[in-house]
């Protein structure tokens, strides 16, 4: 009796040992921790129905390495403390990978778990602290709020190859970070700034800082608040005859922006990620399409196919290294996965499990009043 | 210089606006010594109803400068309504109160009127059709100006010296005069005080409305908390021009505007609040009564 059970623990230790959880009985086993209900709840369940689409198309074709995928779902309410007791209850039900959790808090509170227990975690938080931690268990499947700034000085300097910059803000904290960032990234790949200032969010009259602006001769005038004040900026540009490019960060994204700007709105270039709908990508189309048929609605955002990238690199990782050991599986993607046609656009990850490139795009707005794709990664 | 020119266009078309605002305030304050904290959600209101007029006429009527015209009227006449409304339920039953009860109901008709917008139009900003003033804009050696500025100025002016001729040479603008010079002897003269008041919040009220369509037609945006902001420039403009005195309005409304943009364009716009405090409390010093302001001895 004694030995049976010490034989039985030395098994359960070795099983550990090899980080193999959950290849209990020919099924492979996948968590979604997601806000199912609460005020995110178009998103996490919009996750969820994503996950389990792609998981019967796998298992359609007769699943990976022989076995059939299972999906376990946990809602986390967008709550921390819930977060918390999801991974718990998932790790529990021996996940070998959990897709989620929708924002940064959930993501980031359920974190360690999953790190101790050895489980993979993809999830689409921007915030830029959930790669510092240092867990090879994370896989950042969106772009980190950073990475708007370095698109941004990106598509400047190399694309536009603007000579006199100017650059405006609000007074909050969001639109002076994301500015700041922005103007930090346009130095560092050489870039001239000739102004940099600030409005009053609301004011509606920016015709004397825009006159100040325009003393300066800029090629380009960047706006890194909201949309109310971005459209009628770009009006009053027009107004008083400033003949710069208009580049607006992704608050001025908003069908508004074009209404309140009026004619002016044409030649704007607006930079933010993409909607669904305006994915480029072959995958992509298809994909939506799946879903539509599936369920007779678009996904709630591109959030949910952030994630859903992260899961069929997740499950492309199972399959290359033939193998559901979470670290064998992780030092693939970390590094071998290159270039893995995503939803969103090419999938790979840094050392950090930062998704690498960016899924930001910049738009012009054309004659016909509508979005055209000018620059991306 | 063209930059120096532009600033200037730029600071008199919204001064011209702050100026009909605070035609409203100061007016007001002539007859009743009251602040009217409403005056600039009436503003508000005005762009909202506005809005909804055109609307309904787009479509109706073929006509671009018919249906501005028809909004401009419809809209003073339906705000006029409001104010007079305000006059006779938040301030005509507190007459007679100490004067804090009436800055009080003042106070507490502002928030109705604003939550009121928020509740029926909810809180994102509406936007004015871009189409409606056509837009064109003129170089003139460098400065720019379009249509709708020229028009935000030369209709505020033409109203501006319109009101004036009416309260220097009319009966009714002397006995509004009479009246905010001594209400008890102008009664004694045999004018109708409270007709005086009515009169006075209609016009008010009138030119407030045009000020909220200028807002609404020129920046497109209007906000249902709006009123807060325009109010307290004009408000404060009405100040620096000399509470109670028209000319002192007009004034104070293009000195502010100009002021803002030149502070704006020259220093930054960070400063252009605070900067017009300093405008007032520095004004406060050296004329208490602001810059038109009567006589501290004719009061008395």
């Amino acid at each position: 009796m004694l030995r049976k059970g010490l034989l039985g623990a030395l098994a359960l230790i070795v099983t550990l040992m090899f980080g193999i959880q959950a290849m209990a009985g020919g099924i492979i086993k996948i968590g979604v921790q997601a806000p199912i209900t609460g005020k995110f709840a178009s998103e996490g369940q919009s996750i969820d129905k994503a996950v389990r689409l792609i998981v019967k198309q796998y298992n359609e074709k007769g699943g990976i390495l022989g076995k059939k995928i299972k999906v376990y779902t946990c809602d986390d309410e967008g709550q921390a403390q819930k977060a918390a007791v999801c991974a718990r209850q998932l790790v529990d039900d021996g996940v070998i990978a959990v897709i989620g959790s929708y924002t940064s808090t959930c993501a980031e509170a359920a974190e360690p778990i999953y790190y101790r227990a050895g489980v993979l975690q993809t999830s689409d938080g921007t915030s830029d602290t959930l790669v510092k931690h240092g867990y090879w268990t994370f896989f950042r499947n969106s772009s980190p709020n950073s990475a708007e700034a370095a698109f941004t000085a990106e598509f400047f300097i190399k694309k536009q190859h603007y000579k006199r910059i100017a650059a405006i803000s609000d007074y909050s904290t969001f639109s002076t970070d994301l500015t700041n960032a922005v103007v930090k990234d346009i130095k560092k790949l050489g870039g001239n700034i000739v102004y940099k200032g600030k409005i009053t969010s609301g004011a509606q009259n920016f015709t004397p800082i825009l006159t100040k602006i325009k003393s300066f001769n800029p090629d380009v005038i960047y706006f890194g608040g909201y949309y109310t004040d971005g459209g009628l900026i770009r009006a009053q540009m027009e107004q008083l005859g400033i003949k710069a490019d208009f580049v607006g960060g992704d608050s001025n994204d908003n069908p508004e922006f074009i209404k309140l700007a009026g004619k002016a709105a044409v030649g704007a270039y607006l930079v933010n990620v993409p909607l669904p709908q305006m994915l480029p990508y072959d995958t992509a189309k298809k994909f939506l399409k799946a879903y539509k048929a599936a369920y007779h609605e678009m996904p709630a955002s591109i959030w949910t196919l952030f994630n859903v990238d992260g899961l069929r690199a997740i499950l492309y990782s199972i399959e290359q290294t033939k193998s559901t050991n979470t670290k064998k599986i992780a030092y693939y993607m970390h590094n071998k996965l290159k270039n893995f046609p995503g939803i969103t656009g090419p999938v790979e990850w840094n050392k950090n499990g930062e998704r690498v490139g960016s899924a930001y795009m910049a738009y012009r707005i054309g004659n016909d009043l509508k979005y055209h794709i000018v620059y991306r990664h | 210089m063209d930059i120096f020119l532009q600033q200037l266009v730029n600071g008199l078309t919204i001064g011209s606006i702050y100026a009909l605002v605070a035609l409203g305030y100061t007016m007001v304050y002539g007859v009743l010594k009251l602040i009217n904290f409403a005056h600039g959600d009436l503003v508000a209101l005005s762009a909202y109803i506005g809005l909804v007029i055109m609307m309904q006429l787009i479509g109706v009527v073929s006509s671009k400068a018919v249906i501005i015209i028809a909004v401009f009227i419809f809209t003073a006449i339906i705000i006029s309504i409001f104010g007079v409304l305000l006059e006779r339920m938040a301030y005509r039953p507190l007459r007679k109160a100490p004067r804090l009860s009436a800055v009080v109901s003042a106070l507490g008709a502002s928030l109705l009127i604003e939550n009121g917008i928020m509740l029926i139009w909810g809180p994102m900003p509406k936007i004015f059709p871009a189409s409606i003033v056509p837009n064109i804009n003129w170089n003139v050696g460098g400065v720019y100006i379009s249509l709708m500025q020229l028009l935000v100025l030369v209709i505020s002016l033409i109203l501006m010296i319109i009101l004036y001729f009416f309260v220097n040479q009319t009966k009714l603008g002397a006995a509004m005069r009479a009246s905010a010079i001594d209400q008890d002897a102008a009664r004694l003269m045999g004018i109708n005080v409270d007709k005086i008041i009515v009169t006075t919040f209609i016009i008010g009220s009138s030119l407030g409305s045009v000020g909220g369509l200028f807002i609404g037609m020129y920046y497109r945006g209007i906000y249902f908390n709006m009123g807060w902001i325009y109010g307290l420039n004009a408000f404060v403009a009405a100040i620096i021009g000399g509470i109670g005195n028209i000319p002192g309005a007009m004034l104070g409304g293009m000195l502010l505007g100009v002021f803002n943009a030149f502070i704006s364009g020259y220093l930054s716009s960070s400063w252009a609040l605070a900067l017009t405090y300093v405008l007032l409390i520095v004004i406060m010093i050296f004329r208490p009564t602001g810059i038109l302001g009567e006589r501290v001895a004719e009061k008395v």
